[in-house]
């Protein structure tokens, strides 16, 4: 398939693991050792898909992910080594799609690199949604709030779609789980409230009383049309 | 606090009735020695006055100097003179009466007309006579009135400020009490960061440094604890993550092996896959020992997630049977710990059980259970406990270990449960083999 992937790992022993089981499934692997260095190679080439460890020296990787999230689509995955810390959602915040906790990581990495692929190429839904004052074009991956474009990051986007395509019906966390990052019944629905936070934050007027996308308790989400 | 009103009601009560008595007697005392001196001088003024010839007695009795309202009653041979009509003779008690006619002075409260008086009574044998008094003690009474109401007022206004008093000096004197109770409950329940006031009550101080000090000694300890779990976390994680990463390239390659190789990749496999699950294992331990484990609870539809745990767990196709009444009961979960305590009881059954027979879901009003059996012998009554335990394995007869298991599945079945606030243990099955029940609180 062929992505083009950014490894940010301060320990060479794993990034150099890590890189030859990315290229065993046929893709592209730059290396940084630091922050600094990743940005510095993303000037010079882009990638479509960021893996950054969470603990690097100088510059962290919540900040990398920050910056990487305000100035690029890049898709990242953060690597943590754990999975109940706050580190995730803290990760998740700071811009990240999905994570992965060591030392799980070769057989976890290589089907979380496709999810984020497949749904950074998947062919949305066809239809146009119009829900007041917000707007989804799907098939040209465009979002308009009271006609302004918003910009959204492709799992924000996918999950907006996934709202709208069902909008009026309640869909389970493990449903939106398995729609748009391709996880079984035990993905971790933080995922799902994280992105649903930041996606609010985005196309609601206001995100703490929303209208469009809203929470239904003990259940899931819905799209209220 | 009671005991302080209680107190005070008895002491004022007890010394204001007291205090009454004796008032009262004394003023009584007073009273009437006043008025007998006063008799007797009229007594004998009236004595002297019969002597002469011919006495004017309605003269007489009026020139009597008596305080205001009494009356002066005169017998002189069987007849009864008197200054006023109001205070006939009729109205001295005939007790009184006869004491006197026998010689004797005499003296007596009684009550006439509703007002209380005081009768004294003289003989004058030199005239064939005898010689009374009759006061009104009305203003007496009255004083004794106002008397026994400002003290009755003053025992309660004693009751009333006893029971403030005493209120006020047991929460002052117990509130630091309650204080340290209070901290020292937090403490126990992991609030590690709850301290005393040094500042307090200087009585109190020792105790407060002394409770300080054992809570930061606590609190840098557990955080010790916690450190050197994420510490040994991150060193062991590290090396493993590149280990499995590299077996990874290399097992992709199995094919082009030789079969020597090829086995000596697999059990290299086995090894670093267990490997990783006993690192797992251990710093999911620790967290929980050093009680930094992070519970996610959430809202699960208990028997759906058994199904699905049982469906992605290791034992293949298991019956799982939900009980009529679960329906779709919710239960607060973590997922992930819930999912590893299914899963753990599973791979427990398919290890040392002879393999899963079924899985039960049921529930009661306070409770949901989940249950799993297994087809093996069961495990002895004196086992039950002890198979709970870390590294607790192969003791039991007839449960032999393939050496591929952690130790540590059912030690942390039990604290992922208890995270949860449940309990988890081990029966017999019906009709053999064990039967393993992990029992969850409604707490909604």
């Amino acid at each position: 398939m062929g992505a083009h992937i950014l490894l940010v790992e301060d320990d060479r022993r794993i990034r150099t693991s890590l890189r030859l089981v990315l290229e065993d499934e046929g893709n592209t692997v730059d290396e940084a050792e630091s922050a600094e260095v990743a940005l510095e190679v993303l000037g010079r080439r882009q990638a479509d898909v960021a893996i950054v460890d969470l603990m690097l020296p100088g510059m962290d990787g919540f900040e990398l992910c920050r910056r990487l999230r305000a100035s690029n689509d890049i898709a990242i995955l953060i690597l943590t080594a754990r999975a109940d810390s706050h580190d995730v959602v803290a990760g998740l915040e700071a811009g990240a799609d999905d994570y992965v906790v060591k030392p799980a990581v070769p057989k976890e990495l290589s089907a979380r690199v496709r999810a984020l692929l497949r749904r950074s190429t998947r062919p949305g839904a066809t239809s146009h949604h119009i829900f007041e004052d917000l707007e989804i074009l799907p098939e040209a991956g465009v979002v308009r709030v009271g006609g302004v474009d918003v910009s959204l990051t492709k799992t924000e986007f996918g999950l907006l779609c996934e709202l709208a395509q069902a909008a009026g019906r309640i869909l389970t966390r493990e449903v939106l789980l398995d729609l748009v990052w391709g996880y079984g019944y035990f993905g971790d629905g933080r995922l799902v409230d994280v992105h649903i936070r930041r996606l609010r934050t985005k196309v609601e007027a206001d995100p703490a009383h929303p209208r469009h996308i809203v929470t239904v308790r003990g259940l899931g989400y819905k799209l209220e049309p | 606090m009671a005991a302080f009103a209680v107190g005070s009601l008895f002491l004022s009560a007890g010394l204001a009735g007291l205090t009454y008595q004796l008032t009262r007697g004394y003023l009584i005392r007073q009273r009437e020695r006043s008025l007998l001196s006063q008799t007797y001088a009229n007594a004998r003024l009236v004595n002297s006055a019969l002597r002469s010839p011919a006495p004017d007695i309605p003269r007489l009795l009026e020139s009597v100097e008596l305080p205001a309202g009494s009356n002066p009653l005169l017998l002189r041979r069987g007849a009864w003179f008197g200054a006023s009509v109001a205070v006939g003779p009729e109205a001295i008690p005939s007790g009184l009466r006869e004491a006197v006619m026998e010689g004797d002075a005499a003296r007596q409260r009684f009550a006439l007309q509703g007002v209380p008086r005081l009768v004294v009574g003289i003989p004058l044998p030199a005239v064939g006579g005898a010689y009374f008094e009759i006061f009104p003690l009305i203003e007496l009474d009255r004083t004794l009135t106002v008397l026994r109401n400002s003290l009755a007022a003053a025992a309660v206004a004693t009751i009333v400020a006893g029971a403030t008093v005493g209120r006020l000096v047991t929460r002052r004197v117990l509130a630091p009490v309650a204080q340290v109770s209070a901290a020292a409950a937090a403490v126990a329940g992991g609030r590690l960061d709850v301290r005393l006031d040094e500042g307090g009550d200087p009585d109190l101080v020792g105790m407060a440094v002394s409770f300080n000090h054992m809570t930061d000694a606590l609190q840098a300890r557990i955080q010790r604890d916690a450190r050197f779990a994420s510490d040994v976390s991150h060193e062991l994680r590290s090396p493993l993550t590149t280990l499995a990463a590299a077996l990874q390239v290399v097992t992709s390659r199995r094919e082009d092996m030789p079969e020597r190789a090829q086995r000596g990749l697999d059990l290299l496999s086995g090894e670093v896959a267990r490997f990783e699950r006993l690192v797992e294992d251990l710093l999911e331990i620790s967290r929980i020992d050093a009680g930094v484990a992070e519970i996610a609870l959430e809202d699960v539809v208990l028997a759906e997630f058994v199904l699905h745990a049982v469906r992605s767990g290791p034992a293949g196709v298991v019956p799982v049977e939900i009980e009529a009444n679960v329906g779709r009961a919710v239960v607060q979960a973590d997922k992930r710990r819930l999912e590893r305590v299914v899963a753990n009881l599973l791979d427990n059954a398919a290890r040392h059980g002879g393999g899963v027979r079924r899985v039960s879901v049921e529930r009661s009003d306070a409770w949901a259970r989940i249950a799993v059996e297994d087809s093996g012998p069961g495990v002895a009554p004196g086992d039950r406990e002890r198979i709970f335990e870390r590294f607790a394995r192969g003791g039991a007869a007839g449960r032999r270990d393939e050496g591929d298991g952690t130790g540590l599945g059912l030690s942390l079945v039990r604290e992922h449960v208890r995270l949860h606030g449940g309990s988890v243990w081990v029966e017999e099955a019906k009709g053999g083999g064990a039967r393993f029940v992990v029992q969850l609180p409604f707490t909604a």
